[in-house]
């Protein structure tokens, strides 16, 4: 099997071009799965996450908390960020990257949603994505801000992500 | 010289033929030729020689007899030769599917001087319905009279129109009197509705008359509509004229025509389809496609079996005259050119438990000649496609001959998933596919295309569906894209 670098589709053994992204698969020599025992691993087995508890000790008012993948990003300390993926010859950058979260097959949009705060409030706006963003399941109507809490499920797509938000 | 007939030459088969493969090669021209139903003044007699060449070689007492006769073989020098490119040196032994893309091209051989012409048996099969009126038709007027004047004199040409029925306007014949054609031409006038169907069958009884080996028998069909009700007609026919070496192909002018109809007909025969926007190119198209005819050395017939576990899972002419292939036990593979080779791009996905061999055969069968010009068969020529299998890939990256076709035939898959996709009512998917089409099509500098495939996206994500201009353009112009650019690189 060959993941395509760029969007992550799982292409079959011997493809040269991606099939869903249409990219020349990088190396072009085709990538068999490797086994790999536990002896030679090169890095420690790692450490099972808990859910969740906030990230107290860094200077952020927010976190996100990926469902998929257990991993928890910490936001910077700007007011304002915007969600989505970064596609090749395109010039738009997000300022969360959702890309090695599998962005691209769980339909985020290239610039999908916004998470700002102002004051003690926080909100989440969608920028008119294709899938739509859903808070705690309910499909949010876009560019209309809605208030977010501790714990809310966000979905841009189908990307599940828990809002963490710091105690103040 | 020989004295007797070449019995296998006569059954269009090898010397090394199975009984089977024989008794095959004799029911498919007994069913052709058999006094009861052929139509061709002489298939009687041919039909005689095959009932001689079968009888002789289904005996095997005879057949060894006949063989000792026979002077050895000599392969008959084509002016053309065969190479077959791999996307890998070997498959890997997996317990997973993997995928083999398959590059058959058959190039003509370097010639100082040019063959001639072959002579033609050209129908042109006109739409005349309502919606045909004003500017078109008098484009396609002028289209058929510009290709009529070119003619020479050995050509034989005629003219059908259609509307929901069909007439004859020119029969088969000799270009004599050009005059007299044009005025017939000229008179041709829009009305009625558009069934493809009689106008097919028409253009098919012109062509029927005169089909010759040596001859370029071709049918050319240009409509602006869909077909109601008989399109599975259409197929059958096309099939029927893929049997004589009939080929087909259609010019679909403005955006309400079915393209996905007209490529299937086409392609049964080894023709394609072609894409005329504006009226005014209905002439180039024309133009383009009789001359195409004057470079065609032969159409080339696949003739293979499957291989289980190995399936041939598309099959695509990436030159001349692009357009994919059906995926049959016999394909019409299309033209090979003075100038131009055949190139055919197969792709494989093979099943891991092939891999637990030492070499898997892919495709196991012959290439069927005819050659332009010659009004003999020339014998089949027997064509294998296999890999080793081995433990590891090897390094080499697939031969650039292969990267560079399927790098452009990849963006056009992408659209025809997305159609797939909008078919089985996945818009979101269908569109965010557009997206990802439009984004590899700026990166390769196709801006206008790009900017296309976006619009459809929003199409689809709106209305759930493509728009039929744009879904065209894009086809079609993803299309144009894999025929290689013919300008001169810097070395």
């Amino acid at each position: 099997m060959i993941i395509c670098p760029n969007c992550q589709y799982k292409n079959l053994d011997g493809t040269v071009f991606c099939v869903e992204c249409g990219i020349q698969l990088s190396g072009i020599q085709p990538i068999v799965t490797q086994n790999i025992s536990a002896d030679n691993r090169p890095f420690p087995p790692m450490e099972k996450r808990k859910t969740a508890p906030f990230p107290e000790d860094l200077d952020t008012w927010a976190s996100l908390h990926l469902l998929d993948s257990g991993q928890i990003l910490p936001l910077g300390d700007r007011t304002e960020f915007t969600l989505g993926r970064v596609s090749e010859a395109q010039p738009i950058m997000p300022d969360i990257d959702l890309t090695p979260y599998q962005a691209y097959a769980n339909g985020v949009s290239r610039l999908h949603a916004v998470l700002k705060r102002e004051g003690k409030r926080v909100f989440v706006m969608d920028l008119g994505s294709s899938n739509g963003t859903y808070l705690n399941g309910k499909r949010l109507t876009p560019n209309v801000d809605q208030t977010l809490n501790h714990g809310d499920m966000l979905a841009l797509g189908k990307l599940k992500i828990q809002i963490l938000l710091k105690k103040s | 010289m020989v004295d007797k007939p070449d019995y296998y030459a006569i059954l269009g088969v090898t010397r090394k033929a199975s009984l089977d493969e024989i008794k095959r090669a004799y029911f498919e021209a007994a069913q052709r030729l058999h006094p009861d139903k052929n139509k061709a003044f002489g298939e009687t007699e041919v039909f005689l020689e095959v009932q001689q060449a079968y009888e002789t070689l289904a005996n095997p007492v005879r057949r060894k007899k006949y063989d000792a006769t026979l002077p050895p073989e000599v392969l008959p020098s084509l002016p053309f030769k065969y190479n077959v490119y791999y996307s890998r040196p070997n498959l890997v032994r997996m317990k997973e599917e993997q995928m083999l893309y398959v590059l058959l091209e058959i190039a003509p051989e370097k010639k100082e001087d040019k063959t001639p012409a072959p002579p033609l048996n050209v129908s042109l099969v006109l739409d005349r319905s309502t919606s045909m009126k004003d500017e078109k038709m008098d484009m396609l007027k002028n289209a058929a009279i510009k290709v009529m004047r070119n003619l020479r004199p050995q050509d034989i040409f005629s003219v059908v129109t259609f509307s929901d029925r069909a007439e004859v306007l020119i029969p088969a014949s000799y270009p004599y009197d050009k005059k007299k054609l044009e005025s017939q031409i000229q008179m041709l006038q829009p009305s009625g509705a558009t069934e493809i169907f009689q106008g097919l069958q028409a253009g098919f009884n012109e062509i029927e008359r005169n089909i010759s080996q040596e001859r370029i028998d071709h049918i050319i069909l240009l409509t602006d509509g869909h077909t109601y009700g008989d399109e599975q007609q259409c197929i059958t026919l096309a099939e029927e004229a893929a049997a004589q070496g009939i080929g087909i192909s259609a010019m679909g002018i403005g955006k309400e025509w079915n393209d996905v109809f007209l490529d299937t007909l086409a392609s049964r025969t080894g023709g394609n389809s072609r894409y005329i926007s504006r009226s005014g190119d209905i002439q180039n198209f024309l133009v383009e496609k009789f001359e195409t005819f004057a470079r065609t050395l032969a159409d080339v017939v696949l003739e293979t079996k499957r291989t289980p576990g190995a399936e041939m899972a598309y099959a695509f002419r990436t030159q001349p005259e692009t357009g994919p292939l059906p995926l049959e036990e016999s394909i019409h593979l299309g033209p090979v050119l003075q100038d131009s080779a055949l190139n055919i791009l197969f792709e494989y996905q093979i099943e891991p438990s092939l891999t637990e061999l030492d070499r898997v055969s892919l495709l196991h069968g012959h290439l069927k000649m005819s050659i332009a010009g010659l009004p003999t068969k020339v014998p089949p020529i027997a064509i294998e496609f296999s890999r080793e299998v081995k433990n590891e890939a090897g390094g080499e990256p697939p031969p650039n001959i292969i990267i560079q076709s399927l790098g452009k035939l990849t963006l056009y898959r992408m659209q025809e998933r997305a159609h797939v996709e909008v078919s089985q009512g996945q818009y979101e998917l269908a569109a965010q596919h557009m997206k990802q089409l439009a984004t590899s099509l700026l990166a390769q500098g196709e801006r206008s295309l790009a900017r296309t495939a976006l619009i459809e996206a929003e199409n689809i994500a709106k209305m759930q569906s493509f728009s039929e201009e744009g879904s065209k353009e894009i086809k079609y112009g993803t299309r144009a894209l894999i025929m290689p650019q013919e300008k001169e690189l810097p070395v």
